[in-house]
């Protein structure tokens, strides 16, 4: 396999193993919370104070903004062709995700344990 | 492109997409507005977890309208993305690579699709 057909792999990979991981979570947290659990504010609290549910959904983040990042990159290469713009519109993306990024990280630590 | 001698035809109203093509440009466009839902998924997050009444306070956004058609959009885009991404995973592994194994599995995922949308619009407005 050539450099350039190895450059593609990261990429695509990142977004299938992201995908994968959101499946999971998605699969666990609807089922504890149909069949486990009832959803009220004080069980969602006690349930985020809980680190290693803290750590999954930051987890559900961390991947959700790669799988995005990903998948908006390859739009944006799709339809917008003036490089200028295309880096411009790069830029914002990348930037929001990693405030949102912070932001979550903020969420979750907040959570009183 | 044009020099290849392929006939450029692109009228998106006259362009017959099969089942395939319409679930896997609905994927992109839903990864699009799930994109645009991350900073409104994180104020919601935020705000569950600030206090009872706050949590309590989401719950109203099933009464109004407008709020409700975006809850919609939102759980719809989730749904449609989740379902036809789990099929692209499944073609990853190559499965359904032939034409008629490609519709039919197209197919079920519009109908688990619909059958999932009737459960929860069911579980949340009914």
């Amino acid at each position: 396999m050539t450099m350039v057909a190895l450059e593609g792999l990261r990429p695509w990979l990142l977004q299938r193993l992201t995908a994968l991981y959101m499946v999971g979570y998605t699969l666990y947290s609807v089922i504890y919370w149909t069949v486990v659990n009832t959803l009220s504010y004080s069980n969602w609290q006690r349930w985020l104070a809980d680190e290693i549910n803290m750590v999954l959904l930051g987890l559900f983040y961390l991947s959700l903004l790669i799988h995005a990042w990903v998948g908006i990159r390859d739009v944006l290469l799709d339809y917008i062709k003036p490089l200028l713009l295309r880096l411009i519109l790069l830029f914002l993306v990348a930037g929001s995700l990693m405030g949102a990024a912070i932001w979550m990280m903020k969420i979750l630590l907040s959570v009183n344990t | 492109m044009a020099s290849s001698g392929r006939p450029i035809y692109l009228n998106l109203f006259k362009i017959k997409l099969p089942v395939t093509g319409i679930i896997s440009i609905f994927h992109r466009v839903t990864g699009v507005l799930l994109f645009l839902f991350i900073p409104i998924s994180l104020y919601y997050l935020q705000l569950s977890l600030q206090g009872e009444r706050q949590f309590e306070q989401i719950t109203y956004l099933m009464v109004e309208p407008l709020s409700r058609f975006i809850i919609l959009l939102f759980i719809w885009s989730f749904i449609h993305h989740l379902f036809t991404g789990i099929r692209f995973l499944l073609i990853d592994i190559d499965l359904f690579l032939e034409k008629k194994s490609a519709r039919s599995s197209a197919w079920v995922v519009v109908v688990i699709e619909l059958i999932t949308m009737a459960i929860i619009i069911k579980g949340l407005f009914l």
